[in-house]
């Protein structure tokens, strides 16, 4: 009885394009590639071209009034996927700019059908669209109009079965445009600059016919080509959303690495948790991580560091170092400051699949911060909490630090508010004893598990953390400047 | 590039034992070939820029050329040919075919710089592949 049309859906050959295409494009849609000048537009549809283009479903590239094809083969070959036995094979192009500056539309039509016709292609680009659209405004008397003109090219090359795309330099001012109705499809690229930072964006307006994934999402433009990043996506779970694709959590717990530490989190940290450790600089934070992917190799359970450190060498610790030499944990070490808390996410989830880790330590959020692109800082505690859900969906237990000033007038514990994003907190402290500066920690929730509420003491020796016995006989500890308690004896 | 496969196009296309004007046309023919190939992919306007470059470039060592760029109007690119084929017709045989040689040699390592040796091989092959009489014949018998 369901005899509904099939539409196959092409693989771009962009890594990351079509998981927020919503599963490729359509097949004989006809798509817009709009976006400033610079954005990439004509990179994009290279890319595509030479990775969807064979001799059997071969393509044709018109070349319009915007970058003069030679200029365009000159750049576009420094690209890997320019593959050059493809020209003339399956890669076909045609220069129309001398047809369209005639403002003859009648004509380009006319050339546009005839090489279609001969060529039969599968796949056709026009590059640029806009400037057909500049020439339209001293078009001939007479001649047909270029909304005539789009819509028929639009049916020409459906009927003709190609999958189409028009490259071009609109501004959304101009909504109305007939092409915008026409399209089946419109990928919309970006690039912003704010301060000394450039982030490439991407956001897919239109696709008929197929979910895809709303919002923007970065980009990156390398020797390879363009590299998409989609914006994480926190699975709802909610209603019949199946819980299947969320690893499930099961009963196990994690061994910290540090003796004591396991007990005051009630047996250790339940896998699939994220715990965040928040301390004053120097209270020993890295070291609590390192000695939790140092576990975690002793237990044959992989692990992965993303570390902003400004100078790794010198501050990660000798045990990270070696642990990553010698390939039993995956380091992800950034110091570039354009980075998308989505391009991060790629990287770390890549990682932790290759790796099979199932410990990961991101070290530290407040680096993490710098390192985001300036642009992307607003909405820092968003990207967050959607990174803590994505790694929460893969199943993986996470350990996150972050600075935190000791504040001696209140008690926090994040400085982004996003203490209520994990399931799990540890708080490190500096206290003045007898005029000596001490460690102490804490272990203020564990979710859904009993946990215990001392304030120990600890330091940090050369075999990492030693958790002493619980502070008693003082008070006032978390003001910075403990008191002894009357009933402790001694009493001045 | 190869030079010696320019040099076998022109002197099949002049034919045997040419005189000034028979290089001028098979150069004329020669280079119809190679615009036809590289107008759609590089535009008309790509092509006739290199071209002149390329003249201007060959005119270093055959000054008579020169004045072929000079005798037509500006960006008429049929007028330039004329004066070409002209200019070439007029020169003694040996002047006219090197210096026919010498300026598809500049044109061919000018559009391999913008757009590389491999894609210009790959573009302008056809051109340069010898005619095959011998198969022809065999069609035609």
């Amino acid at each position: 009885m369901s005899n509904k049309v099939t539409i196959r859906r092409l693989a771009t050959g962009v890594p990351g394009l079509d998981v927020i295409l919503g599963g490729g494009l359509p097949e004989f849609s006809f798509n817009l590639i709009i976006g400033p000048p610079g954005s990439g537009k004509t990179t994009l549809a290279h890319q595509i071209m030479f990775a969807l283009a064979t001799r059997e479903r071969p393509a044709l590239y018109f070349t319009v009034l915007g970058e003069p094809p030679l200029k365009m083969l000159r750049y576009q070959q420094q690209f890997s996927f320019f593959d050059l036995d493809q020209i003339n094979e399956s890669i076909r192009f045609v220069d129309l700019s001398g047809d369209v500056s005639t403002g003859n539309f009648d004509q380009v039509l006319a050339r546009i059908t005839q090489a279609v016709a001969d060529f039969s292609p599968a796949l056709v680009f026009v590059d640029s669209f806009c400037s057909v659209m500049l020439e339209a405004q001293r078009q001939l008397e007479g001649a047909i109009s270029l909304q005539q003109f789009v819509q028929q090219l639009g049916i020409l090359l459906t009927g003709w079965q190609a999958t189409t795309f028009l490259v071009g330099e609109y501004s959304l001012e101009s909504e109305t445009h007939p092409v915008f109705t026409v399209a089946d499809g419109m990928l919309l690229l970006d690039q912003s600059v704010h301060r000394n930072s450039m982030v490439r964006k991407i956001q897919i307006l239109k696709m008929r016919g197929q979910a895809t994934s709303p919002g923007i999402h970065t980009f990156r433009i390398s020797s390879a080509g363009i590299v998409v990043f989609p914006a994480a996506v926190v699975r709802d779970d909610t209603g019949t959303a199946v819980t299947a694709d969320r690893a499930p959590r099961n009963e196990a717990r994690l061994a910290m690495g540090v003796s004591r530490l396991d007990d005051m989190l009630g047996g250790g940290l339940p896998s699939g948790y994220s715990l965040l450790v928040a301390g004053p600089s120097g209270s020993g934070k890295t070291i609590l991580a390192t000695a939790f992917l140092a576990e975690g190799v002793r237990r044959g359970e992989p692990g992965v560091i993303v570390a902003f450190e400004q100078t790794p060498s010198q501050s990660r610790t000798r045990t990270i170092d070696e642990m990553v030499r010698t390939g039993q944990i995956g380091l992800i070490n950034t110091r570039v400051l354009d980075l998308s808390i989505d391009e991060i996410v790629q990287h770390l989830i890549d990682l932790i699949h290759q790796m099979k880790a199932t410990r990961v330590v991101i070290d530290s959020l407040s680096g993490f911060e710098l390192a985001v692109a300036p642009t992307f800082r607003e909405d820092f505690r968003e990207s967050l909490f959607r990174m803590v859900a994505v790694l929460a969906g893969l199943g993986v237990t996470v350990l996150l630090t972050s600075e935190l000033e000791d504040r001696y007038i209140d008690l926090r514990f994040s400085p982004y508010g996003s203490a209520f994003l994990t399931d799990a907190i540890i708080v490190q402290r500096y206290i003045e004893v007898e005029s000596r500066l001490k460690r102490v920690m804490a272990v203020v929730k564990v979710r859904g598990s009993a946990h215990s509420d001392e304030l120990r003491q600890f330091e940090i020796t050369d075999k990492g953390i030693v958790i002493g016995d619980p502070v008693l006989g003082f008070e006032g500890i978390l003001g910075g400047q403990p008191r002894r308690t009357p009933a402790s004896g001694t009493v001045d | 590039m190869d030079h010696e496969a320019i040099r076998r196009t022109l002197a099949q296309g002049a034919g045997e034992a040419p005189d000034a004007s028979a290089i001028a046309e098979a150069t004329l023919n020669t280079w119809h070939q190679v615009a036809t190939r590289l107008a759609p992919v590089v535009g008309v306007h790509g092509v006739d820029a290199i071209f002149s470059r390329s003249l201007h470039v060959t005119s270093k060592d055959f000054p008579w050329l020169a004045m072929a760029g000079n005798d037509g109007n500006d960006g008429n690119s049929a007028a330039l040919l004329a004066s070409l084929k002209a200019r070439l017709a007029g020169q003694e045989t040996a002047a006219a075919a090197e210096a026919s040689h010498a300026l598809l040699v500049n044109f061919t390592e000018l559009l391999a710089t913008l757009i590389g040796e491999s894609l210009t091989d790959r573009l302008l092959a056809p051109v340069w592949m010898p005619p095959l009489p011998a198969a022809e014949q065999e069609i035609t018998s």
